[in-house]
C-alpha cells in the first residue's frame, strides 16, 4: 500500500500530465494522415514554432496567457500557407512523397528559426508557481494545470468532432472525400483549415510544454518519432485512437522507469511499436486497409 | 546567435591581421577555439571565446608571441563527439592552428585529444573534468588547468560528510563527464565514512528529469550530489525545486555545474548550493578582483571559471617565447613545470608529470545567486599523485565503470 | 552493361583518381573528398531501394552506424585488418538487414518507411545509452586498418583511394544488378506490385534481395568511416541522418545511380564550405526537397534512363 502511494501514482501522474500533452500533438497529425493521406515530418517543427511564437509574444506582451491564444494563432496560418503551396499539390500522389516533402519542410523551418532565434535554449517561466502536496509529494503547480488544460482541450475536440456540424464534415472528409466533394463542400476548404487547425495545436502543445521542457530549435525532432508512435498504435487517421495511445504510451514510459532504467524504456516503446507495425499495423483503432 | 557573435570575432580579427599586414608586414600565427556555441554546453563556449580574446588582445598589444600576431580561430562542436573531431580536423589541418583550446564535453575532448595527438598540436583544456585525460589517453601534446574530478572529489567530499550529512545519493550526467565525477566522489565519500544510498545516471541532454526523482525521494538522503552541467542543470534545479525537493534535501555539485552567469536566473533553487571551484568573481581574492576587473571592462560581464582558458595562451605564449620557436615538441616540454604569476588566479604552475595546473581550490556556497567563498584548500592537497598511464577506474566495483 | 557506359565509367574513375594531385587539395580537403564519396556510395545504394524498386528506407543510418561500430569495436580492440573489420560489419549488418527487411517488406508504401524508421531508432537508442559502446561519446580515438600487416591505412590519400576503390565496386555491383533480370522484377515491382505478383514473382523475396544489398553496401560504407574519422558516435545514425541520404537521392535523381552519388558529393561539399559561420545551407537544401517533391519527383537527373515496366517487358 505504502509502494503504491509513494512510488506507483506519482508515476501514474507523471505519465498523465505527459501523455495529454503528447495527445495534443498526436491528435493534429492523426487527423492530417486520415485528411491528407500525409505522414507530417513537419509536424515536430510547428510544436516547436508554437513554442518560439509563444516566446515572441511574451517578450511583447509580457502575458504566458495572451500567447497561449496569440501563438497558435499565429502557427495555424503558417500551416494553413504551407498547406496551400506545398501539400495541396501532392493530394493524389503516392504518401511516401508526402513523407519526404514533410521532411524537407521540417528542415527549412529548424533552420530558419536557428537563425532568427539562434541555437541556444531558451526558457518560458511557468505562468502558475508553486506546488502543491499531493500523493505524499510535493507536485508542480503548474503540471497539474497542464493535465486539467489538455485534458479539456481534448474533450473539447472530441465533442466537435462529434457534435458539431463542422466536426463532422472533417471525419467525413477522412472517410470519402470525393463524395464530401459531389455533396457540395469546399473540400480544399475544408483541408486547409483542418491542416491550421492542427498546426495550431501542435503550437499550444508546444507552448505548454516549453515552461517544463524548455525552448531550442531541436525540440521537435525530439517529439515528433513519440507522436508518430502515438499514431500508429492509435491507428493512423483514428481520433479516438491517438488520445487512447497518447495515455498509454505516456503511462507505460512513466510506469516502465519503475522496473528498468528510463533509458531502456525507450527500446521497450519501440519494441512494441514494431510489434503493433508487424502485427496490426492499423494499431488499436484504425480501419482495415489503410495503405497497408 | 552563434553567427552573429563569431563572425564579427574573426572578421575583426582578420580586418586587423590584414590593415596590420601591409603597415609592419607582422606575420600571424593561428590559435583555435573550439567550444560549444550550441547544445548543453553553449554558455561555457561562449566565455571560453571572451577568455582567450582578451588573453589575445593583451599580447598583441604587446607586439604578440615571436613577433607574431596571434588571430583566433573559433569553432563550435554542437556539444557533441563527431563535429568536435571535424572541426579539430579543420583547425588543424585547414587553418594550421599551432595551439588548440578545448573542448568543453568531457567527450569532446577526449575524441579531441586523438587528433591533437596524431598532428601534434598543442592541445589546452579548461573545462572538461573527466579522469581519463591526465590518466590512460594523457599524451605529451595535451595540457589541463581545469580541477579534474579526482581533485574535487577530494575537497568536496570532505566538506559534504563533516558539516552537510552522511547520506548522500549520487546523481549524474551519464557520460564521460559525469560518470567520472560519480565514480570519483562515490569513493572518495565512502573513504570518509559518508553512506551513498544511491546512484542513477539521466542520459546528457535529458529534458525532463521527474522520472528520476521518486527513487532519489524513496531512498531519502541528507544531500543530494549533482553532477550536472550546462542546460542540463537549469532544467535539472527548476524540476527539482519545483517538486519541493530543493528544500527537503541540501544539496552540492561539480564545480561547473552552472556558471555564475545563469545562476541570478534561478536563485531561489540554488540558495545553499555547495561547490569546489577554483574561480569566483565574488571572491575577494585579489588576483580574481583585478582580473576579473579587467574582464569586466572589456566584455561588460562578471569573469567566471571559463576564465582558465585565458591562462592557456598565457603559458602557451610564454613557452613559445622560451623556445623561440612554434615548434609543438618544444614548446610541451618547455610547458612542463613552467610557472607563471600573471594568470588569472596570479602564480600557478604546470606539473610536470601530467600536465596539470597546480591550482588552489574554494568552496563555494551560493547565496542571493551569488558564489561566495567558504573555505579554501591548497593546490598541493586536492591534486592527487600523478597517474598517468594508470587505469583510473581500476578498483571501481560499482556500475559507472565505463572505460576509455 | 554497355562499352559506353563502361568508357565512361573508367573515365570517371581517372578523373577521381586524379582528383589528389590537384594543386589545393590539401589533407583537408582529402578528409572532405572521402567523405563525398563515401557518402555518394551510400546514396546510391539507397537509390537501390527508392529508385528501382520504389520502397523508401527512413532508416539507413542505422546501416551506416552498425558498419561504423563493428569497426569501431574491432580497432578498440586491436583487430586491425580491414578486411575481418569488413567481414564483422558485413555479418552484423547483414544480421540486422535480414531481421528488418523481413518484417519491413512484408508491408507497402509508408508502412515500410515507418518500420525502417523505428527498427534504426532501436538501433539508435540501444548504443546511445549502452555504456559498453560508449554511451553518447561512442567510441573514439581508435587506430588506423591495416590492408594488410604493416600496411596501415594512416593517411587521409590512402584512405580516399580506399573509398574510390569501393565506390568503383559499389557501383559495378548496382550497375549489374540493375541491368540484371532481378533489377527489371525491381522495377517491375515498383510499377505495379500486384501485377508482379500475378506474374508468378515471390516478391517479397525479390524485395528482402534488394534491401540486403543496399543495406550492405551503406554498411560496408559506415565501415571504412572509422578508418578516416577515428570514431563510431551513435549521432551517426539518427533518423534525421537517413533522411539527408533521402534528400542526396532525391537531388541526385532517382533510379539513377550515378546521380545519387553527384548528390551525395554536392550535399558534402555544400554542407562543409559554408557549416562554419553559418547554416542557411539547411534552409536551402530543405527548400530545395520541397521543390523536387513538387516539380520533379524523378529527382534533378531523373530524367533519363529508368527502364520501364513496358521495356521490361518487350525485352524478355
Amino acid at each position: 500500500m505504502d509502494y503504491l502511494v509513494a512510488v506507483l501514482l506519482p508515476q501514474l501522474l507523471h505519465g498523465l500530465v505527459f501523455g495529454a500533452a503528447l495527445g495534443l500533438l498526436a491528435l493534429g497529425l492523426t487527423v492530417i494522415f486520415g485528411l491528407l493521406g500525409v505522414m507530417n515530418f513537419a509536424h515536430g517543427e510547428l510544436y516547436m514554432l508554437g513554442a518560439y511564437a509563444g516566446i515572441v509574444v511574451v517578450g511583447v506582451t509580457h502575458s504566458f496567457w495572451v500567447a497561449l491564444i496569440v501563438a497558435p494563432l499565429l502557427v495555424g496560418v503558417i500551416g494553413a500557407v504551407t498547406e496551400v503551396a506545398t501539400l495541396r499539390p501532392l493530394y493524389r500522389r503516392e504518401p511516401l512523397y508526402g513523407l519526404i516533402l514533410t521532411f524537407g519542410l521540417a528542415l527549412a523551418f529548424r533552420e530558419a528559426v536557428r537563425q532568427i532565434f539562434g541555437g541556444d535554449m531558451r526558457r518560458i517561466l511557468p505562468p502558475i508557481p508553486g506546488s502543491t502536496p499531493l500523493l505524499g509529494m510535493t507536485y508542480p503547480n503548474y503540471r497539474l494545470f497542464l493535465l486539467a488544460i489538455s485534458s479539456v482541450l481534448l474533450l473539447a475536440i472530441w465533442l466537435f468532432f462529434t457534435k458539431t456540424r463542422a466536426g463532422i464534415v472533417v471525419r467525413a472528409a477522412v472517410q470519402d472525400a470525393e463524395m464530401l466533394d459531389g455533396l457540395g463542400v469546399d473540400v480544399p476548404r475544408v483541408f486547409t483549415l483542418t491542416f491550421a487547425g492542427a498546426a495550431a495545436l501542435a503550437a499550444v502543445a508546444g507552448l505548454l510544454l516549453a515552461p517544463i521542457f524548455t525552448v531550442y530549435p531541436q525540440m521537435g525532432v525530439e517529439m515528433i518519432l513519440l507522436a508518430f508512435i502515438v499514431v500508429i498504435l492509435g491507428g493512423m487517421g483514428s481520433i479516438t485512437g491517438s488520445v487512447v495511445a497518447a495515455f498509454i504510451i505516456g503511462i507505460a514510459q512513466s510506469l516502465l522507469t519503475l522496473w528498468m532504467n528510463p533509458q531502456r524504456v525507450a527500446i521497450a516503446i519501440f519494441g512494441i511499436m514494431i510489434v503493433v507495425l508487424v502485427v496490426r499495423p492499423r494499431g488499436l483503432f484504425g480501419r482495415e486497409g489503410v495503405l497497408e | 546567435m552563434r553567427a552573429k557573435t563569431l563572425v564579427p570575432v574573426v572578421l575583426a580579427l582578420a580586418v586587423i591581421a590584414l590593415g596590420a599586414a601591409p603597415a609592419s608586414a607582422q606575420k600571424v600565427v593561428k590559435i583555435g577555439d573550439l567550444g560549444s556555441k550550441v547544445g548543453v554546453f553553449e554558455g561555457y563556449g561562449k566565455y571560453q571565446t571572451m577568455a582567450i580574446q582578451m588573453a589575445v588582445e593583451e599580447l598583441n598589444a604587446k607586439g604578440g608571441v615571436l613577433g607574431h600576431k596571434i588571430e583566433i580561430i573559433s569553432e563550435d562542436d554542437e556539444t557533441k563527439p563527431a563535429p568536435a573531431v571535424r572541426k579539430a580536423e579543420k583547425l588543424i589541418l585547414q587553418d594550421d592552428v599551432k595551439l588548440l583550446i578545448g573542448a568543453v564535453s568531457s567527450g569532446s575532448t577526449l575524441a579531441v585529444m586523438d587528433v591533437t595527438k596524431k598532428h601534434k598540436v598543442i592541445h589546452w583544456n579548461s573545462v572538461s573534468c573527466a579522469e581519463f585525460m591526465r590518466t590512460t589517453k594523457f599524451h605529451k601534446y595535451y595540457f589541463s588547468n581545469q580541477p579534474d574530478s579526482r581533485m574535487q572529489a577530494t575537497g568536496l567530499a570532505k566538506y559534504i560528510v563533516d558539516k552537510m550529512g552522511k547520506k548522500v545519493y549520487i546523481f549524474y550526467t551519464d557520460y564521460a563527464m559525469g560518470q567520472s565525477d560519480g565514480r570519483q566522489f562515490k569513493t572518495a565519500l565512502e573513504k570518509l565514512g559518508g553512506d551513498v544510498v544511491g546512484v542513477a545516471g539521466a542520459p546528457l541532454d535529458t529534458k525532463d528529469f521527474s522520472p528520476w526523482f521518486g527513487a532519489i525521494n524513496q531512498a531519502n538522503p541528507d544531500v543530494l550530489f549533482v553532477a550536472f552541467a550546462g542546460t542540463d542543470s537549469l532544467r535539472l534545479m527548476t524540476q527539482l525545486h519545483s517538486f519541493g525537493m530543493t528544500r527537503k534535501y541540501k544539496l552540492a555539485g561539480i564545480d561547473c555545474f552552472l556558471l555564475q552567469q545563469d545562476l541570478p536566473a534561478i536563485a531561489e533553487p540554488m540558495e545553499g548550493f555547495v561547490q569546489l571551484a577554483h574561480f569566483s568573481p565574488y571572491n575577494q581574492d585579489k588576483n580574481m578582483q583585478a582580473f576579473n576587473a579587467r574582464f569586466k571592462k572589456r566584455f561588460g560581464t562578471d569573469a567566471n571559471i571559463m576564465a582558465g582558458a585565458y591562462d592557456a595562451v598565457l603559458f602557451w605564449a610564454a613557452a613559445a617565447e622560451k623556445v623561440g620557436s612554434f615548434d609543438a615538441d618544444r614548446i610541451a616540454e618547455a610547458q612542463e613545470g613552467m610557472c607563471l604569476d600573471n594568470t588569472h588566479i596570479g602564480r600557478q604552475c604546470i606539473r610536470k608529470e601530467d600536465h596539470q595546473v597546480v591550482m588552489d581550490m574554494h568552496l563555494y556556497q551560493v547565496k542571493g545567486g551569488k558564489n561566495l567563498p567558504i573555505a579554501t584548500i591548497a593546490g598541493k592537497d586536492s591534486i592527487g599523485e600523478p597517474m598517468v598511464g594508470k587505469d583510473p577506474v581500476e578498483g571501481f566495483t560499482w556500475e559507472i565503470k565505463k572505460k576509455n | 552493361m554497355s562499352n559506353r557506359t563502361l568508357a565512361g565509367a573508367a573515365v570517371a574513375l581517372a578523373a577521381l583518381a586524379a582528383v589528389p594531385a590537384l594543386p589545393f587539395m590539401s589533407k583537408y580537403y582529402l578528409l572532405l573528398a572521402f567523405d563525398a564519396l563515401l557518402f555518394g556510395a551510400i546514396a546510391m545504394s539507397l537509390d537501390l531501394l527508392i529508385g528501382y524498386t520504389g520502397l523508401v528506407s527512413f532508416g539507413h543510418a542505422a546501416f551506416f552506424g552498425l558498419g561504423a561500430y563493428a569497426t569501431a569495436v574491432c580497432l578498440e580492440r586491436k583487430i586491425v585488418s580491414l578486411w575481418i573489420c569488413l567481414a564483422a560489419a558485413v555479418v552484423v549488418v547483414g544480421l540486422y538487414a535480414l531481421l528488418v527487411s523481413y518484417f519491413a517488406t512484408a508491408r507497402r508504401g509508408i508502412y515500410f518507411a515507418l518500420l525502417t524508421l523505428i527498427f534504426a531508432e532501436v538501433v539508435y537508442t540501444f548504443f546511445r545509452y549502452t555504456q559498453t559502446f560508449g554511451g553518447s561519446d561512442g567510441i573514439q580515438g581508435v587506430p588506423a586498418a591495416e590492408l594488410a600487416p604493416g600496411v596501415a591505412l594512416d593517411t587521409p590519400l590512402k584512405n580516399y583511394y580506399l573509398v574510390l576503390v569501393f565506390l568503383a565496386l559499389a557501383w559495378l555491383t548496382c550497375r549489374t544488378l540493375v541491368g540484371s533480370h532481378f533489377g527489371r522484377v525491381l522495377v517491375a515491382i515498383r510499377e505495379n506490385e500486384d501485377r508482379a505478383r500475378f506474374l508468378g514473382y515471390n516478391v517479397t523475396r525479390y524485395k528482402m534481395g534488394v534491401c540486403l544489398v543496399s543495406a550492405l553496401l551503406t554498411g560496408v560504407a559506415g565501415a571504412l568511416y572509422p578508418g578516416r574519422s577515428g570514431f563510431a558516435t551513435p549521432d551517426l545514425m539518427l533518423w534525421t541522418v537517413s533522411g539527408e541520404f533521402i534528400i542526396m537521392v532525391m537531388i541526385g535523381g532517382l533510379g539513377t545511380l550515378v546521380g545519387p552519388v553527384i548528390g551525395g558529393v554536392f550535399f558534402v561539399v555544400l554542407q562543409e564550405k559554408v557549416s562554419s559561420y553559418v547554416d542557411w545551407y539547411f534552409i536551402v537544401i530543405g527548400l530545395v526537397l520541397v521543390l523536387i517533391v513538387l516539380f520533379m519527383p524523378k529527382g534533378l537527373l531523373g530524367f533519363r534512363r529508368v527502364q520501364g515496366f513496358a521495356q521490361w517487358r518487350s525485352g524478355q
